[in-house]
């Protein structure tokens, strides 16, 4: 540990030298192996820790989170909780045409890969499938004029001995409900951002501890711990091609319908 | 439960094998009732081994009116880790298949298990 931090100290002063000190980075031993593939602990609650009833699942009627939204987000997120129950808050990623963006890429099914370098930090989701990049090459966050909101937004990060610290700015956020945190109706708004720390807690174990603020909707930061759990050697990570064979369209008031084999829905109702 | 009487194969199991984690999907699984699991018996006629979930599709004669059952299961790459392969089932393979069933009484549903017929194995939960 003392040796990470040691080293950390001094990749921290390279990267403040600017970017022609990154080849030295690139030499660094501190980098950690994060190599193998990894599976998120638990299921697709995004904040397990206050999940009401503790073993509810996202998408279940009635299971809800507390973030510490303020009056108009809570009312917000009733509102989705009620959609929840009567069957129409679609998952946006249903149509298999857009990410589930940041933070929710840090809570998906399947599995993951983290690939570490010199410059850069991946965060391979392979349900998606998504990427997330993390720039560790010293460069800032882009000026405002050079960003516009995306899923994933920007992340840079630094190493602070084996821990990856990383920021995460100009998010898309939730307008109607296009982009979700989790199926219990969580969202974000436009104005989140975050700070994540990840480290690898032990030979199985990589941990996420992410810390949200949001102006618009949150009361005050809010911090999530996310863990992922290393697989069997030789485990695989295939390719995940959302649309290949999607037989859940969604309806125009928000159901998901199921089509039979012939592409036309088996629901009784479609509305 | 209307619909699942008419055909007389299916037998309602009960909520027996609730406690199991379901499939995670891509999607709302709010079409499906997981308080229920029905069992039937059938022919495969295909198995739909692609993203984002497979599709086990069954023909069922109930007295000479034959249905084809949709259902659904997890991603190809999730079950190929849990032991399944592209060629698990085949066409003509006889089964007898759980699932939760869809709330509108469609011929459709949320895989839970299977037995086959040939030989007694089974996949996915069965109990």
């Amino acid at each position: 540990m003392i040796r990470f931090a040691v080293a950390g100290i001094a990749v921290l002063w390279l990267v403040s030298q600017g970017p022609g000190i990154a080849v030295a980075q690139a030499q660094s031993p501190a980098l950690p192996d994060w190599g193998g593939i990894w599976a998120m602990q638990g299921n697709t609650v995004f904040d397990r820790a206050t999940v009401q009833p503790p073993t509810g699942r996202a998408g279940e009627p009635g299971v809800r989170e507390f973030p510490p939204y303020n009056d108009e987000w809570e009312a917000k997120y009733r509102r989705n909780i009620e959609l929840v129950k009567q069957g129409r808050f679609p998952d946006p990623v249903s149509t298999c045409g857009t990410l589930h963006g940041f933070p929710r890429i840090m809570n998906v099914p399947d599995v993951y890969e983290f690939a570490v370098t010199s410059n850069a930090t991946y965060i391979i989701a392979e349900n998606g499938p998504n990427v997330l990049r993390i720039y560790t090459d010293g460069r800032k966050h882009p000026s405002a004029d050079e960003l516009w909101p995306t899923y994933n937004g920007a992340s840079v990060g630094r190493w602070e001995g084996d821990t990856l610290v990383f920021t995460t700015i100009s998010l898309k956020g939730s307008k109607d409900e296009d982009v979700i945190v989790d199926r219990t109706g969580l969202v974000l708004s436009d104005a989140s951002r975050a700070t994540t720390r990840m480290r690898k807690v032990d030979d199985k174990t990589i941990e996420a501890q992410i810390t949200i603020e949001d102006p618009k909707a949150l009361k005050a930061p809010w911090s999530v711990t996310k863990r992922y759990v290393r697989q069997a050697p030789g485990t695989w990570a295939w390719d995940y091609a959302c649309a290949e064979n999607n037989r859940n369209p969604i309806s125009g008031t928000g159901r998901t319908l199921t089509l039979g084999p012939d592409g036309k829905p088996l629901d009784k109702v479609v509305d | 439960m209307t619909a699942f009487r008419i055909v007389t194969a299916a037998v309602v199991i009960g909520t027996a094998l609730l406690a199991s984690a379901p499939v995670v999907a891509h999607h709302s699984a709010a079409m499906f009732d997981d308080t229920k699991v029905v069992e039937l018996t059938g022919t495969v006629k295909e198995l739909q081994w692609a993203n984002p979930h497979i599709w086990l599709q069954v023909i069922v004669d109930d007295k000479g009116k034959k249905t084809e059952w949709s259902l659904e299961g997890g991603s190809p790459n999730s079950l190929s880790r849990q032991g399944w392969r592209a060629t698990t089932f085949k066409a003509g393979d006889v089964v007898t298949v759980r699932f939760n069933p869809m709330k509108d009484g469609s011929p459709g549903g949320n895989f839970v298990g299977a037995k086959f017929a040939s030989d007694g194995r089974t996949i996915g939960r069965w109990q």
